[in-house]
């Protein structure tokens, strides 16, 4: 459960990075943009003649700041249809676009509600705002969010579904954005009533960051840093950055919520002689740290380095002290020490505190659209003017930054010994990344996967189609599975029909194969697994034609519930009762036995038929979702070479429940095998699933016989 | 991996109880068995796809043996055909 949520939350984090990456875009735009059309700094620099107001430059400028601002104004949007995509499993251009519907619909109830309820009079000042053009409630990036959760949530869930054959048409990824707007209308509604408690919260906990002054600052700071590790500091400075946690404030005649969303007011705004420190408190300690401390601690592991190895070093440390220092991305640097020497970390997040504290201590004014490199500072505060930002500290502060980084470092270093680049006997010099971690982790989810049917229709219609690398497109119409193919030739017809296709057209190098109105949630299977599947032709064996059914154990079963009707009626009790060692023992596996009344066997689910014994005395199935079931009639019934019986299907057909598929002479059976009990018997039982009995004695045929409980198989 | 064949005795050939008690030693012998006869192949801890190969008295079955523990699980399949089938 833990890793569970850790899980998610480190999604969520990653799913901000598509909309976060835009910003320093964004913020290059506004920052130049605002900065020379700034009219105070315009006549400062004496320039108010060639750029000033009315001359086609300042025109040009006044576009830039404002393509820029447009892209922070609308982040909620962005957040929402970003989130979305970052969360969606499978089809993530659907995910977006039911995103941005829902956030539309969302506002737009919430819109609603507001006029049904008396208009923005009974609200308070500040509670509402202009969201994409509707006069909402103010939510900030958290609007956003609830957005992109929700919808990835409903489409990861839907995205598959398969409707009744009437209205099939709106199955699979069409249904998502109907759910979606369905349910945003509703959260719109109730969000009217929940949110403005959870505005007063929100203002509260802002509140107490605020005025917790320069501790909180370094609490800030330390925690930060302290969840890159992990991932989690977007989920951690995004609200301070974007919403009402990390203050409100008035610029311009706005209220601007959000500390990031201050200072870019502030930017565009000609009128501000300081940038609120109450907001780059939140953002300044990144400057000294990322400039200037970090590549002291590079520094330090090259200087401390072994000679021999200092060449191979120098490239490595060089290039991610320079990736810190210009754009203000640090873990290619800090993971290099996290593995190896954690505490250094530990020292690491302090220091990080420390540095956030002291900026705000000398109010330092230095906004970032996204991290505190040279870039950002050279922008938002060489640009803007010592007077407005106090940007010098952000030099003096980092000298002694670098200075402390690189003493403190190289000591520990050679102190403790610790293996970091270049040190040691480790063969490999690295840096770490985030993959390396993901990629332990997913190499031990890979070995768990098993082959579904699903796949097998994807394999199947993959070879049939001559092998990935004679797939040039796959797409889809309503009932069509449409793809273009290199070489026409290598096409395999009765492949391509083994999936249940009911037409093959071929046109040149098009292929249509009919499947009906399902095929949607086909083309998303056959995506996904064309992801994975080596790229090379198909090429046919002479005897092991190609994979079918019978050739995996594999289970599927997204619901849980496998119940196996009973093929007989008669008797029935636990498996344990039956009279022969073998099956009371689950030598075969584990079910029930039936002492028939009736004398025909009829098929307990839809399925197919895995074989009949050529003495048809027992037949072999498999449920759609996996199950293999025996059903053995009498006991040594063997011996009778057949005779008695009658198999009314053959290996390989498709059934369906209560069809009937044998036939047997009771009293032949009562009268010369030991007995007539009839166990019904899972084969592939796996360790965690159990049989639950629903009916013992006198049962009907067809009527509920026993259940396969694999619930637990999902979680393990 | 190591391999035998071996001419089924039991006159009924390997179907449901002496499939199940196949299934069980090879389950248990720690090593990968496999069972080949007619052409065709079946995992043998699979019991469905073992009784699919429709192995009757007199046939001959080539017994694939294959896994860390395989020398020990070669002579315990082996003891266990000639015990049991």
């Amino acid at each position: 459960m833990k890793d569970r949520v850790f899980g998610v939350l480190q999604r969520i984090g990653r799913s901000f990075m598509l909309p976060i990456a835009l910003l320093p875009v964004a913020g290059l735009l506004l920052g130049i943009g605002g900065s020379f059309t700034n009219e105070t700094m315009l006549s400062t620099y004496g320039l108010i003649n060639i750029m000033g107001p009315g001359t086609w430059f300042y025109s040009i400028l006044l576009v830039l700041r404002d393509a820029g601002q447009i892209v922070f104004d609308n982040l909620p949007i962005l957040f929402a249809m970003g989130v979305a995509i970052g969360m969606a499993k499978k089809e993530k251009e659907v995910a977006a676009l039911a995103a941005a519907i829902s956030f539309f619909v969302m506002h737009e109830a919430i819109s609603a509600m507001i006029q049904i309820n008396g208009g923005t009079e009974n609200l308070l000042a500040g509670a509402f705002g202009d969201v994409v053009g509707i006069t909402s409630l103010q939510m900030g990036v958290f609007g956003g969010i609830i957005v992109g959760l929700g919808v990835a949530a409903l489409h990861n869930r839907f995205y598959r579904i398969e409707l009744l054959q009437v209205l099939s048409f709106f199955g699979g990824t069409r249904f998502v954005p109907i759910v979606c707007a369905l349910t945003y209308t509703v959260v719109g509604i109730l969000l009217y009533f929940i949110w403005p408690p959870v505005q007063n919260v929100i203002t509260a906990v802002g509140n107490v960051v605020l005025n917790s002054g320069y501790v909180g600052t370094w609490l800030y700071g330390f925690m930060e840093r302290a969840l890159i590790p992990f991932g989690l500091h977007h989920v951690f400075y995004i609200p301070f950055w974007q919403t009402a946690v990390g203050g409100t404030m008035e610029v311009a005649g706005n209220l601007v919520e959000g500390a990031q969303n201050i200072f870019f007011a502030q930017l565009a705004d000609p009128s501000v002689e300081q940038f609120a420190v109450s907001a780059t408190r939140f953002m300044a300690g990144k400057f000294p740290l990322m400039i200037f401390g970090l590549p002291g601690a590079a520094l330090a592991m090259y200087r401390t380095a072994d000679s021999d190895k200092k060449g191979k070093v120098f490239g490595l440390l060089l290039s991610a002290a320079l990736t810190s220092m210009i754009t203000g991305i640090t873990e290619p640097l800090e993971f290099t020490f996290l593995f190896v020497a954690p505490l250094l970390y530990v020292i690491h997040c302090v220091l990080a505190g420390t540095a956030y504290m002291l900026m705000h201590i000398f109010n330092v004014g230095v906004g970032m659209t996204f991290s505190g490199g040279l870039i950002d500072l050279f922008l938002f505060g060489i640009l803007q003017g010592n007077a407005k930002t106090n940007w010098i500290w952000v030099v003096i502060v980092g000298a002694g930054y670098f200075i402390v980084y690189y003493f403190l470092f190289s000591f520990l270093i050679r102190k403790w010994n610790l293996k970091t680049p270049g040190r040691g006997e480790t063969e490999e010099i690295k840096l770490y990344n985030r993959a390396d971690v993901e990629e332990q982790k997913h190499s031990s989810e890979r070995k768990g996967n098993n082959i579904t049917t699903e796949d097998i229709i994807s394999i199947n219609l993959c070879n049939g189609l001559g092998g990935k690398k004679n797939i040039s497109d796959v797409d889809c119409c309503a009932t069509r599975l449409r793809c273009t193919v290199h070489d026409a030739a290598r096409i395999q017809d009765d492949l391509l029909k083994s999936t249940g296709a009911s037409g093959v057209i071929h046109k040149g190098n098009g292929v249509q194969i009919v499947f009906g109105p399902k095929v949607t949630v086909i083309k998303s299977n056959l995506e996904d697994y064309l992801e994975k599947a080596p790229d090379k032709y198909f090429e046919r064996n002479s005897d092991s034609s190609f994979m079918t059914v019978e050739e995996t154990e594999s289970f599927t079963n997204p619901d849980g519930r496998c119940v196996i009707a009973s093929p007989v009626s008669g008797i029935a009790s636990g498996i344990e009762n039956t009279p022969d060692q073998a099956f009371a023992g689950k030598l075969m596996g584990d079910g029930m036995v039936i002492y028939p009344s009736g004398s025909s066997i009829l098929a307990p689910f839809d399925g197919t038929v895995e074989m009949v014994f050529d003495t048809r005395h027992a037949i072999g199935l498999r449920s759609e979702q996996g199950i293999e079931l025996l059903i053995h009639v009498g006991i040594d019934t063997v011996k009778f070479g057949g005779r008695g019986f009658e198999a009314l299907v053959s290996d390989g057909e498709k059934i369906r429940k209560g069809q009937t598929l044998l036939l047997f002479d009771r009293n032949h059976i009562r009268a010369n095998a030991v007995s007539d009990a009839t166990p019904v018997i899972v084969t592939n039982m796996q360790e965690h699933w159990k049989i639950k009995m629903l009916k013992t004695g006198n049962v009907k045929e067809l009527e509920d016989l026993f259940e396969v409980e694999t619930e637990n198989i999902k979680s393990s | 991996m190591k391999k035998f064949t071996y001419t089924i005795t039991d006159p009924v050939g390997i179907h449901a109880r002496p499939a199940g008690m196949l299934v069980n030693a090879a389950k248990s012998c720690g090593a990968k068995v496999t069972v080949s006869c007619n052409g065709k192949t079946a995992d043998a801890s699979k019991l469905m796809a073992l009784m699919g190969l429709g192995i009757k008295n007199g046939m001959e079955v080539e017994v694939m043996v294959e896994g860390e523990n395989e020398d020990k699980a070669f002579i315990e399949i082996k003891d266990f055909f000639q015990n049991n089938l």
